[in-house]
């Protein structure tokens, strides 16, 4: 397991580098600074200014030089300066992570909870009144864009009944209230959002449930532990549920990684300040301190939850050697 | 039963957040405006964002501005320096004429920690914003002064000499002081390295400072992304702002800041960004719904955003001016501004809005005449042929229309300029790209085929020299530097933009630019489409609001504000 485990993290290292050298290098390849497009438009603007501003910020450097300068800073912990919002990257990054990262993981919960069982009851009957019912709202939650989702959310329940507020992370001024009603606060802007981002999770997942389970079910295991005279609840949840896992496992852990880079769309809805809106507006911006920094949050997540799903593989089915 | 105590638990916590957040909403002394874009540092010498200056407009002062008769006024000053009033006089050095201007500052002026304003704070002002390491968007305003000098019996009195004798040198509304007493130890600490006073600013590392600012209202609270809380600034010294509290919330999708609009959680939507057609659909729903309509109203005004169709005339078909002619003549813009923007934003016949003092009436207009527009082309020698397509030399007349893609309103401008077109038999193809390809390549080094809609922004009495001369004329030898990117060159327009600058008599530019606006009118370089209009969504009851259609937001105003 601990050689597994270097193994693995010294593979992890060297991808991203190499990760980090590309998207560095496909950004800086990408047509068009936002300088000269703010200048486009701008009958003020002078070109000397423009070159003066492009030099301060080293992009008339080449990228490979840039890479490393950014690299080595990263290295000694100085994730840099922020050229859209001119403040210190650390500053604009950590509190968005913070955001994206109990949204993400109140989703994540969320969805785990509501669609494996809901995935289970629909698959034990197929075709069942209840299968019916629960694939009729996974597909409306699949076809739902989110930004629509959102939207009807806000219009119930805050235009209409007003209980939930509209958006943003806490109410604005709210410091003086005590701790309790603080975290009533969070928890009242978190509702929304989080429901947004679960249903269309839950949609997804519990389909996977689903047919996986249907696949397990039919299986000769299933068969001769009932030939055993095992319960139901026994055949069903220990034997069949269990090995239903596996691929559902591989889905939920992908998708990890994209719950905690943020969701950009949530996010604009509900001016929720998490981190996929600043990753989409600082690639946009050639924002490149922040814009690798977030993708260096990413490309951990991706490897950290491929490596999780690689274990949980194991403690399913232990036929399956990590080594 | 542990499940439903959990629920029950979280319902009241949920609840009990709820209930908090209206509170503070329904209070007439604070007023929340939601903007669509985000805000930066709060620096105003290094702000570029919109938003940075929507909000640093509520807490900054500048020596001038233009007011919302468009017009220069005094903000900081005592009085604007000129010839007639004597402050403003001309003097030659090495062959050079240049302009020396003596200022004074408002002698009530303070900082928000009541350290009062002095013409250190402009000294420091202009070092900051011209030195080399700072990264400023409008440096031009710092580096066109050649000196500064402090009366040494009275700090509020300072003369600037600037470096020429162009008309415009008193136009310094993005000219901003900083206060010395607290930048300055910063600014000598961080000058040597390029981008190191950006992040050492007590803007940036200590924001909620109060003697940082020098308007109506000081920071009290922000949070990137999400808000700014700003409390009035209780030692200023101009008249006391009427509100005690502005919040500026950040919701950055237009359909959801209208939710928050309904919802309450916004009172207001700030001039920044709100679609047209949003906004008409908007007024549309306040006139069915009273209970909505008692609450808040759209407010528009012509803005300065110059929508047109460039054509670049490097292109030989394009060079031939009958043609230009005939392809404005076939395109019925009142028509256009008609069926997409229920006639609110006004046709253009020339760069100069109607509230400019440069407008004029006395041009050549291209109402539609298709009569015209055809026989312009049969005696430019293309011939329709029989699929009414025209015809030159066996090379079918089709224009390549290029815009920036996703942008609904342009697309739409596109389909209904491609079926005018059509009537003449000329075909339009449309090809959109991204706006930062489209803005950062395609239009930047004029590399279009043929046109590319898109806006120029503009400000009150500033003539067009850098869309027009040809000097601005971006090429490859001069590293694709200017933003005449349709390649327009005419001798007398040079003339006109070279006698401009320097020409203080306001009739006389008036003339001249007059001239100007009619050899556009004549020559067509572009085609006018419309003047956008600047669009805020405001409570019924917020008076002494007022819009100001330029770059200087209604937010330089805010003092006068209340809520009745």
């Amino acid at each position: 397991m601990s050689s597994f485990l270097i193994r693995r993290l010294l593979q992890s290292v060297l991808l991203m580098f190499l990760l980090s050298f590309v998207t560095f290098s496909l950004m800086g390849w990408m047509p068009g600074d936002p300088l000269d497009v703010a200048c486009a438009a701008n009958p003020q603007c002078t070109p000397e200014n423009v070159a003066l501003m492009k030099a301060q910020m080293g992009l008339d450097k080449p990228i490979t030089h840039r890479y490393f300068v950014w690299a080595s800073s990263v290295i000694t912990g100085d994730l840099g300066y922020s050229r859209t919002y001119r403040l210190p990257v650390g500053d604009i990054l950590w509190p968005r992570f913070g955001n994206t990262l109990i949204l993400g993981l109140l989703s994540f919960c969320l969805s785990l909870i509501v669609a494996l069982p809901l995935g289970m009851i629909a698959s034990l009957k197929p075709r069942s009144w209840a299968d019916s019912v629960i694939s009729f709202f996974s597909f409306m939650g699949i076809s739902a864009p989110s930004f629509w989702i959102g939207l009807m959310l806000i219009l119930i329940f805050s235009v209409q009944l007003g209980v939930l507020p509209a958006g943003g992370v806490e109410t604005i001024g709210g410091a003086s209230m005590g701790w309790f009603a603080m975290i009533g606060d969070r928890f009242a802007h978190l509702i929304l959002p989080v429901l947004t981002l679960s249903l269309l999770t839950i949609a997804g997942w519990l389909r996977y449930v689903r047919s996986s389970m249907i696949e397990v079910l039919r299986m000769d295991f299933v068969r001769t532990a009932r030939a055993k005279g095992l319960s139901q609840n026994q055949v069903n949840f220990r034997h069949a549920g269990r090995n239903a896992l596996i691929p559902v496992v591989t889905v939920i852990g992908l998708s990890l990684p994209g719950i905690l880079s943020g969701a950009v769309i949530t996010e604009s809805v509900f001016a929720y300040p998490g981190m996929g809106k600043l990753l989409y507006d600082s690639i946009l911006n050639n924002d490149f301190n922040v814009a690798m920094c977030c993708f260096l949050i990413s490309c951990v997540a991706v490897l950290v939850s491929s490596l999780v799903v690689d274990i949980l593989y194991a403690v399913l089915d232990p036929r399956i050697r990590l080594s | 039963m542990r499940l439903t105590s959990l629920m029950t638990f979280f319902v009241a916590i949920a609840s009990l957040g709820a209930c908090t957040g209206s509170k503070e909403e329904a209070s007439k002394s604070v007023l929340t405006i939601g903007l669509d874009q985000e805000f930066e540092s709060l620096n105003p010498t290094i702000a570029q964002m919109a938003a940075s200056s929507y909000i640093t407009s509520m807490m900054m002062r500048s020596l001038v501005t233009i007011g919302a008769d468009w017009q220069w006024k005094c903000v900081l000053c005592t009085e604007i320096p000129s010839f007639d009033n004597k402050k403003a006089r001309f003097v030659t050095e090495n062959g050079t004429r240049k302009i020396i201007a003596d200022w004074e500052l408002n002698p009530n002026a303070v900082w928000g920690d009541g350290t009062p304003i002095t013409g250190h704070d402009v000294v420091f002002g202009w070092e900051v914003g011209a030195h080399p390491n700072v990264s400023v968007g409008n440096k031009d305003v710092y580096t066109r002064i050649e000196s500064i000098t402090v009366d040494s019996d009275n700090s509020k009195k300072f003369t600037i000499k600037y470096t020429d004798a162009r008309y415009s040198y008193y136009q310094m509304g993005t000219f901003h002081l900083l206060p010395k007493h607290l930048e300055g130890p910063i600014f000598e600490a961080s000058k040597d390295t390029a981008g190191t006073y950006e992040k050492q600013t007590l803007y940036t590392v200590r924001p909620t400072e109060a003697g940082l600012y020098s308007g109506p209202f000081i920071l009290e609270d922000w949070k990137l992304g999400s808000h700014v809380v700003l409390k009035r600034n209780d030692k200023y010294w101009g008249d006391m702002a009427k509100l005690e509290k502005v919040i500026v919330r950040i919701v950055p999708n237009t359909q959801a800041l209208e939710a928050n609009l309904s919802s309450g959680s916004v009172q207001m939507i700030g001039e920044l960004g709100f679609p047209l057609d949003q906004a008409l659909a908007l007024e549309k729903k306040l006139a069915q719904d009273s209970q909505l309509s008692s609450r808040f109203k759209v407010s528009m005004k012509p803005g300065l955003i110059y929508e047109h169709v460039d054509f670049n005339l490097r292109d030989p078909l394009l060079k031939d001016v009958n043609v230009r002619r005939a392809l404005v003549l076939a395109i019925d813009r009142g028509k256009l501004t008609q069926a997409l923007f229920e006639g609110r934003q006004s046709v253009a016949h020339s760069p100069f809005h109607p509230l400019d003092v440069y407008y004029t009436d006395d041009l050549a207009k291209y109402d539609l005449d298709i009569a015209r527009a055809e026989k312009l082309l049969d005696d430019a020698g293309w011939k329709k042929g029989a699929d009414g397509m025209r015809v030159k030399d066996g090379k079918k007349l089709s224009i390549i229309l290029m815009s920036t893609a996703q942008n609904k309103t342009r697309e739409l401008v596109q389909a209904y300029i491609q079926e005018e077109w059509k009537k003449i038999g000329v075909a339009a193809v449309i090809r959109n790209e991204p706006a930062r390809v489209f803005f950062g390549e395609t239009v930047r080094k004029g590399a279009y085929p043929h046109t590319a809609l898109f806006a120029w922004v503009s400000s009150p009495d500033n003539p067009p020299e850098s869309t027009l001369h040809s000097k601005n004329i971006p090429t490859e030898a001069n590293s694709f530097a200017g933003q005449n990117s349709g390649a327009f060159s005419n001798k007398r327009v040079d003339e006109i933009f070279d006698a401009v600058k320097y020409e203080f008599e306001l009739e006389k530019r008036k003339v001249l630019m007059k001239e100007l606006a009619q050899i556009y009118a004549s020559e067509l370089p572009v085609i006018p489409l419309y003047h956008r209009v600047e669009i805020a969504v405001i409570p019924t009851n917020l008076k002494g609001y007022e819009m100001t259609g330029h770059q200087f937001y209604s937010t330089q105003n805010i003092e006068n504000w209340y809520l009745e």
